[in-house]
């Protein structure tokens, strides 16, 4: 390789092309292009750190090329062009609201919203990817994932206290049999690992897991989705954070090994045969710990002027960032090493975890040093940022990169990118009523999109912290599905007369978005605010991350499906009032399997939303309460099974996908929170897959209670049939329980919105719908609480 | 008047310190969180405190078996930890705190501080974190567990909880003299006779595995009403009885 490396500038296309393959870089050809060019201008050749430096900073997991690359979407005829599709979409809506209680929005490696009445906490949240790692390595992956994500939490501002994890996973089916491909994990074995990497490294680190989701879809056999999120509180003032020319850099935690080369670059390429486990990291929650401790200490003594953490491109990236403006100087014989065998340009880039970077004043330094003696935490002092806005990484005597910083973070070349939207034919006949309704709501309870994931959660500390009152398993017997996390972060305020948390709820709606995306963007939207206001959380300050996952944006239909999505969280977020504080995206989750058909992932939003509790003592939980109360049918029924479940186990032919109004949804929800806050409400629960039927059985079980309900009074689309009223998945509805005495002022809450009362919460174990079923709330339950793991 | 001292013991991913910090806060103590090398290097000194909580976590992240770590490093001041122990100052051990008594040999206490009981795996085989319902022994000396009701119910959070001990002899030496404070209603891990919880004779130790910092306050419960109750749930009367216990 150091043979074409001392020619590169004159490589021909070809030759460069075998070279960044080899080499692993992920470049395109006219980055390549590019880099000859620039270095060419220089006069002389690049060295092996310089391209491994450049081919970090370039990446899509760094830079996002796709998402913030100009776009040409073709529907039709019609045509819309985009010159920076998120900063068009997804900022854009941002910026439109304009909201003041957003301290800190796409800009550090978290967004900050106001948390509490006091002025004195942020709240910062952020959710990762780690999928290319887990389809590899699903322990490693998952483990360094949900690090990683705990890292961006430590590195916003001058570093946040972690206070709540998040993971949603995609499988493939465990109820399947595939031919996989050699080296493919089967998802029984992926979804193990996964889980089990969660659990050792969040629980080792002392923070709660306690909101997330599973999903099983073929789509995600070879390519699974593992989305981590964390969430912190921050001192308002220490949010802000500046390298001082003339600091220290100073790496505390972990250190650097040969594990996790080119992760960063990995992430843009397919998955295949010869991808190699190597460039996936190796946890080590405590280290993580130790460097957490310190940083809290430290931060309120104000030891240092800035922080980040060493994720994608390792050191590269992260003293790359942080002296974007001032340039760094870096000696890489300094670092410490847990691998001798390390060239300078791969202790450069290493992915080692558990790292992170600070910029410290030269008079502060021995004081941060006993902190982190006394925590038992290694450090290593590698340079300084001088301030002459250049890059000088050496080791020894070996310049390893010398560089302009205006040539790394300046000039990426993008291109545009054809997309076009999908053709898929709707069929919105009128679907056949199930030969016993029962059975149907049985099998529904029992799908493994739907039914209990109590084997799971157990295995995560969703408590440590003392502060997760709002669980994910909640009710009578401590069993049911919650919404929403509440979580009331004692142990980072350390205020127990404060009784203000907020609410962690997701959305997730790939089903619907094979058929339409752009309904998907809002479906997921709209599940995530509705699931914070069963919660008991205030919805109207509700603030949202979007992590997109797609199969390869080389195909236009794909970058099709992640236009029409974009543009439905654009929508989406203007109409609910809920600004995006930060996100990420994922691309090229797509593989082959052993008869060398392609399996693309199906477009992927996860949508992870947060909105306060005043008082945590009134979060709302889903179970039902009491005997007599009232039961609610809140949002009007529609047309459409598209996207459902019932689908799935029992084809009914329609595919039309409701169209969500997010007008009368975010006037119902705003009119709902009213009557919640007044404290006329008991429990609630949205709807969403499986339908009505599920949320009902749901609430009866968790509260051992049953119900006597008749469907007919139920606010409805036209023409509804009782299959789509009952196993649709129509957005915007929520069944509530009122407490008995106050169904006036509920419904005085309610004038002129579509609700009505649908029968009573009934002391005798029967889940009866007139007309349709009568089923025992234990044979319900007994379905739906499987042992998936 | 100022409270009695509580002295919250930390290492490396002592996890729950902060809240058990909190809890002793608000029953009226002054606790302050103590890192073992502080002891160690002799910036503070055991006899200076008059409780002393062990948080749970995954100190030195369980490595070799759950608390052995945090054990051995106690090894080098064992005479100023038996003398407070033995003393009866009360000691909580809760989760790890637990697993760090029983392998450092003071619970269940023995005239040679030798380790005559285990925290093993669970019977699944791994982590498990689920409320579980406690019944309370009301013959035990423990002073932790005064005044509670004769069944509670306090979260578990463990991946090693299996209480075992070595031989018939030390097992009789536990329930002859109702030293099980606190038994599993259903038992979640394997635990000999189901016990959750132990204590010394004198009732001024308790190890237990599950956690009643986190049943401290009402809204802390899965079953809860959409109204508040009373604030205060059992988790909350282990504290206080410590306190009152020294007051």
């Amino acid at each position: 390789m150091n043979d074409e490396l001392s020619k590169f500038n004159s490589l021909p296309p070809k030759e460069l092309e075998a070279l960044d393959r080899a080499a692993g870089w992920s470049l395109s050809a006219l980055e390549l292009a590019e880099v000859q060019r620039q270095f060419s201008g220089m006069g002389r050749q690049p060295g092996r750190g310089e391209l491994e430096t450049i081919a970090q900073t370039w990446s899509e997991h760094c830079k996002h090329k796709t998402f913030s690359g100009p776009v040409v979407f073709r529907d039709g005829k019609r045509v819309r062009k985009y010159k920076n599709l998120f900063k068009e979409t997804i900022v854009k809506a941002t910026r439109t609201l304009n909201r003041k209680w957003c301290l800190s929005v796409f800009t550090d490696n978290a967004g900050i919203v106001e948390f509490a009445k006091s002025g004195k906490w942020g709240l910062a949240f952020k959710a990762e990817t780690h999928n290319h790692p887990c389809a590899v390595e699903p322990y490693g992956g998952a483990e360094t994932g949900v690090g990683g994500v705990i890292r961006d939490i430590l590195g916003v501002g001058l570093g946040a206290k972690p206070v709540l994890n998040t993971d949603t996973f995609c499988f493939g089916r465990l109820d399947r049999k595939y031919r996989l491909p050699k080296n493919a994990l089967p998802p029984e074995r992926v979804m193990r690992g996964v889980v089990e990497g969660v659990r050792d490294y969040g629980n080792r680190i002392g923070i709660p897991t306690a909101a997330g989701g599973l999903y099983f879809d073929d789509g995600y056999l070879l390519n699974p989705l593992v989305y981590v999120g964390c969430a912190g509180l921050i001192p308002v003032d220490k949010i802000e954070k500046k390298v001082v020319p003339g600091d220290l850099i100073v790496s505390i935690g972990g250190r650097t090994g040969r594990d996790g080369i080119h992760g960063a670059t990995f992430s843009s390429a397919n998955i295949d045969e010869e991808t190699s486990a190597s460039a996936v990291q190796i946890g080590h929650a405590v280290n993580e710990k130790k460097a957490l401790d310190v940083l809290m200490r430290a931060r309120d003594l104000g030891l240092y002027n800035a922080v980040t953490d060493c994720g994608a491109g390792g050191f590269s990236s992260a003293i790359g960032e942080l002296g974007a403006e001032t340039g760094a100087r870096v000696r890489l014989e300094k670092a410490l090493l847990k691998d001798t065998r390390i060239e300078p340009w791969e202790i450069w880039v290493s992915e080692s975890q558990e790292r992170m970077i600070l910029s410290v004043p030269k008079g502060k330094l021995k004081k941060l040093a006993a902190i982190l003696d006394s925590e038992n935490c290694e450090y290593c002092v590698m340079g300084e940022f001088p301030g002459d806005g250049r890059l000088l990484v050496t080791h020894g005597e070996e310049r390893v990169v010398d560089l302009p910083m205006a040539f790394l973070h300046g000039g990426v070349p993008n291109f545009e990118k054809p997309a076009v939207k999908r053709a898929v034919k709707f069929n919105s006949k009128a679907p056949a009523a199930p030969k016993a309704w029962g059975r149907a709501l049985k099998a529904l309870l029992a799908h493994p999109n739907i039914c209990s994931r109590h084997s799971v959660i157990t295995q995560y500390d969703h408590e440590v912290q003392g502060g997760t009152v709002g669980k994910p398993l909640q009710g009578k017997y401590g069993d049911g599905p919650g919404d929403a996390a509440v979580i009331w972060p004692q142990a980072a305020t350390l205020d127990l007369k404060d009784l203000s948390g907020f609410a962690v709820a997701h959305g997730f709606a790939p089903a619907v978005g094979r058929l339409d995306p752009y309904q998907m963007a809002l479906h997921s939207i709209d599940e995530a605010v509705r699931n914070l206001l069963c919660s008991g959380a205030d919805i109207s300050r509700t603030a949202i991350l979007d992590n997109f996952c797609a199969a390869s944006p080389r195909d236009p239909r794909v970058m099709g499906d992640l236009v029409l999505a974009a543009e439905g969280c654009r929508d989406a977020a203007i109409a609910y009032g809920a600004p995006f504080i930060s996100g990420k995206d994922s691309f090229y989750n797509q593989s082959k399997d052993a008869d060398g058909r392609e399996y693309p992932i199906p477009i992927s939003l996860l949508i992870s939303a947060t909105a306060p509790v005043e008082d945590v003592r009134r979060a709302v939980t889903i179970n039902f309460k009491q005997a007599g109360n009232p039961v609610y049918l809140a949002g009007a029924s529609l047309r459409g099974m598209g996207g459902s479940v019932y689908n799935e186990i029992s084809d009914t032919g329609n595919n039309a996908v409701p169209a969500l109004d997010m007008k009368a949804a975010v006037k119902l929800y705003a009119a709902l929170a009213k009557a919640m806050k007044a404290g006329c409400v008991a429990a609630a629960h949205d709807v969403s897959q499986g339908g009505l039927g599920v949320t009902l059985a749901e609430m009866a079980f968790s509260g051992g209670l049953g119900a006597e309900l008749d469907l007919a009074p139920a606010p409805r689309g036209k023409g509804l049939t009782s299959t789509e009223l009952l196993f649709g998945e129509s957005p915007a509805r929520l069944v509530l329980e009122v407490v008995k005495g106050r169904e006036r002022e509920f419904q005085g809450y309610l004038k002129g919105l579509p609700a009505a009362e649908i029968g009573r919460v009934s002391g005798e174990p029967r889940l009866r719908v007139a007309g349709l079923f009568d089923e025992d709330i234990a044979g319900l339950k007994a379905c739906w609480r499987k042992e998936l793991i | 008047m100022k409270g009695p001292k509580a002295i919250i013991l930390r290492g490396t991913a002592t996890n729950c310190d902060i809240e058990t910090f909190n809890a002793f806060k608000y029953v009226g103590a002054e606790p302050e969180l103590v890192h073992i090398n502080q002891l160690l290097a002799g910036e503070r000194k055991v006899p200076d405190y008059d409780i002393m909580a062990f948080p749970g976590g995954f100190s030195y992240g369980d490595d070799i078996s759950a608390g052995k770590i945090y054990a051995v490093k106690m090894a080098g001041l064992s005479r100023d930890f038996a003398k407070f122990i033995k003393g009866g100052r009360p000691v909580i051990g809760i989760c790890n705190g637990f697993q760090i008594l029983v392998k450092t040999g003071f619970l269940p206490e023995n005239g040679a501080n030798a380790q005559v009981s285990t925290l093993y795996t669970n019977d699944c085989g791994h982590f498990i974190a689920k409320w579980t319902k406690l019944k309370v022994n009301k013959k035990s000396p423990c002073i932790f567990t005064r005044g509670l009701p004769d069944e509670i119910e306090l979260p578990i959070a463990h991946g090693e909880g299996k209480f075992i001990v070595e031989d018939k002899k030390e097992l009789g030496a536990i329930t002859g003299r109702n030293l099980h404070a606190l038994t599993y209603a259903g038992n979640p891990n394997g635990s000999m006779l189901d016990i959750a919880g132990i204590c010394s004779p004198s009732g001024t130790c308790l190890g237990l595995m599950p956690h009643p910092e986190r049943n401290f306050f009402s809204w802390q419960n899965p079953d809860r009403p959409a109204a508040a109750r009373e604030a205060e749930a059992v988790g909350h009367q282990f504290f206080k009885n410590a306190v009152d216990y020294v007051s």
